[in-house]
């Protein structure tokens, strides 16, 4: 892949959380650059998630600050954080279960709509057209996560597999310049793994957008990440390329145990 | 053959009217995932806000005009009701984010205690009239066919009218609109919608004023019926099996059951009540809801829930 890596678009400064006396991170510190694929690995309760909260303005860390694109923030805002291009898909999926599937990618699209209410209800001029380019835009999506057959299905009918790529759709739907995705891969199988490898690649190369992927299955992320930061018990205890990251030695111990 | 058509169009029209105030129950319910408890409270203090405004406006702003009276009454009351939604939101919901529905309809218990009182003390207890002009007298249609006619009340036509409308155009906001599309995002799922950007806060306010109109519209064509009082919170009441039989999440739901309700608690009052000593109307819509829960919970036209193992 040749691909060009841009500048540091979002720097992670001194994150230190804790719920009540559990600290769920302290002092992470790292940062992602423009078209980078990231990935945050770690064993179970390593923090993974809480970091990724952080940014999505989901919690609020009690020290430390988030710097996107020059601007600084000492916590983000949900709001905000979407408005500023950061999307997000869900490690337990959260999405609109009585919505079909293209409403649930139409969603994405919300903050993008700017016709108001009456001319939308009445579907005249301008409206309409707004409406029809955004849903151009979604079947454009729809197309390339390969769910074309499912347009009008209630989204909690579909199997899993195909929820988390409707999930990544809504995310797209957004056209976010970064990408945050919580364990994309969690609980699928091979096949399925391989169909979420191939789109998180796709979106990387065709959108260039940036990625931060979560995950705990090793195997995947070193294929296709850039970076790598891996956190156990809130610390992090390695950040560097794949080849440099698997032969860190408490890299090691940390997955394998101290036994090995 | 008259006599039946009168029953039935009586319980149509009496079933438009439950409808109404199912209406805002499904709204809110829809858009929020909430049950709200304090609907019937909502009919009763938007009911006497209207009444009380339409009293005061005229002296306040030397408005002679009847129908201009009731007009800015309707503006006001309708101002108060959208501040009862940033309140609400502001003090209470704002708070529960993330929270399980059972807590969320809690609070909406406390709201309801709240409201009453609140109601009372700003507008007093007594009974007040709510007089928008709508006809009192019955006409007789289909006087060629039978004899003396069909006899129907032209208010309650009217209502059945002002009802259809507003399914319609809440039909619209919800099906057609980014924002109706936003609502039900939320409904869905809280964590997700703030994720893809829609503003939690602003949502349930509009939300909630949207319910507000709907109790004002039910609470003035109720009240214009029987009176602004109290037991206008009752009503609330009535539409509960509206909804367990339309289902708590369709809009065509709450407006077909409520008509079922109420052709069904008219044909078997004026049918079968004969046979068992009357008294049918007051107890059919909770036995009709309780076979429903049995056979049907989501009811005729809500989403069946799937949930995976």
């Amino acid at each position: 892949m040749s691909k060009v890596i841009g500048d540091v678009i979002l720097d992670v400064q001194n994150i230190s959380l804790r719920f009540g006396g559990v600290k769920a991170l302290t002092d992470i510190s790292f940062n992602v650059k423009e078209h980078e694929i990231r990935s945050i690995i770690g064993p179970n309760g390593a923090g993974k998630s809480s970091m990724l909260n952080c940014i999505n303005g989901v919690y609020t860390p009690q020290e430390g600050s988030i710097t996107f694109r020059g601007q600084k923030f000492d916590h983000m805002n949900s709001r905000q954080v979407a408005e500023m291009g950061i999307a997000r898909t869900f490690q337990n999926l959260a999405l609109f279960k009585g919505m079909s599937v293209i409403d649930n990618i139409m969603t994405g699209r919300n903050l993008q709509i700017k016709s108001n209410l009456l001319m939308q209800a009445l579907r005249v001029g301008p409206a309409q057209r707004e409406e029809e380019a955004h849903r151009e835009k979604v079947e454009h999506i729809i197309d390339f996560l390969e769910i074309q057959a499912f347009r009008k299905t209630p989204v909690g009918q579909l199997p899993y597999g195909l929820q988390k790529r409707v999930d990544l759709g809504r995310a797209l739907a957004m056209e976010p310049q970064v990408l945050l995705l919580d364990e994309p891969m969690a609980g699928m199988n091979l096949e399925e793994k391989q169909d979420m490898c191939r789109f998180i690649l796709d979106v990387n190369d065709e959108f260039g957008t940036t990625i931060v992927l979560i995950e705990h299955d090793m195997g995947v992320v070193m294929d296709i990440s850039d970076r790598v930061v891996v956190l156990d018990y809130g610390k992090k205890i390695g950040d560097g390329e794949p080849e440099e990251v698997r032969n860190n030695e408490d890299v090691i111990r940390a997955y394998l145990g101290t036994g090995h | 053959m008259a006599f039946f058509l009168e029953a039935l169009f009586g319980g149509l029209m009496a079933g438009m009217l439950y409808a109404l105030v199912a209406l805002g129950f499904v709204l809110i319910f829809k858009a929020s995932g909430v049950f709200n408890f304090a609907q019937g409270a909502m009919v009763l203090f938007a009911a006497l806000a209207m009444a009380r405004f339409s009293e005061w406006a005229p002296g306040w702003l030397g408005i002679e005009d009847k129908f201009l009276g009731n007009l800015v009454a309707f503006v006001l009351a309708a101002g108060v009701m959208f501040v009862l939604a940033w309140v609400i939101e502001r003090l209470v919901l704002r708070h529960l984010v993330n929270q399980e529905g059972v807590t969320l309809l809690m609070a909406t218990l406390g709201i309801t205690y709240f409201l009453d009182g609140l109601g009372q003390t700003i507008f007093g207890s007594d009974i007040y009239k709510i007089d928008v002009g709508m006809p009192k007298d019955p006409v007789f249609l289909f006087e060629s066919i039978f004899q003396g006619g069909v006899m129907i009340n032209l208010e309650d036509v009217y209502a059945a009218c002002i009802a259809a409308l507003l399914v319609v155009v809440l039909s619209l906001f919800f099906q057609k609109t980014s924002t109706g599309r936003a609502l039900r995002a939320v409904a869905d799922d809280h964590q997700a919608a703030q994720s893809i950007g829609i503003p939690l806060n602003r949502i349930w306010v509009i939300v909630w004023f949207v319910a507000g109109i709907t109790a004002l519209v039910a609470g003035i064509i109720w009240g214009s019926k029987m009176g602004v009082q109290f037991s206008l919170t009752t009503v609330a009441l009535r539409a509960l099996p509206v909804i367990i039989l339309g289902g708590l999440t369709s809009v065509p739901g709450a407006i077909i059951g409520g008509l079922i309700i109420g052709v069904g608690e008219k044909l078997s009052e004026v049918y079968i009540g004969p046979m068992v000593g009357g008294g049918i109307e007051i107890w059919f819509a909770y036995v009709l809801a309780l076979v429903f829960l049995l056979f049907r919970p989501q009811g005729l036209f809500g989403e069946k829930i799937i949930d995976r193992v």
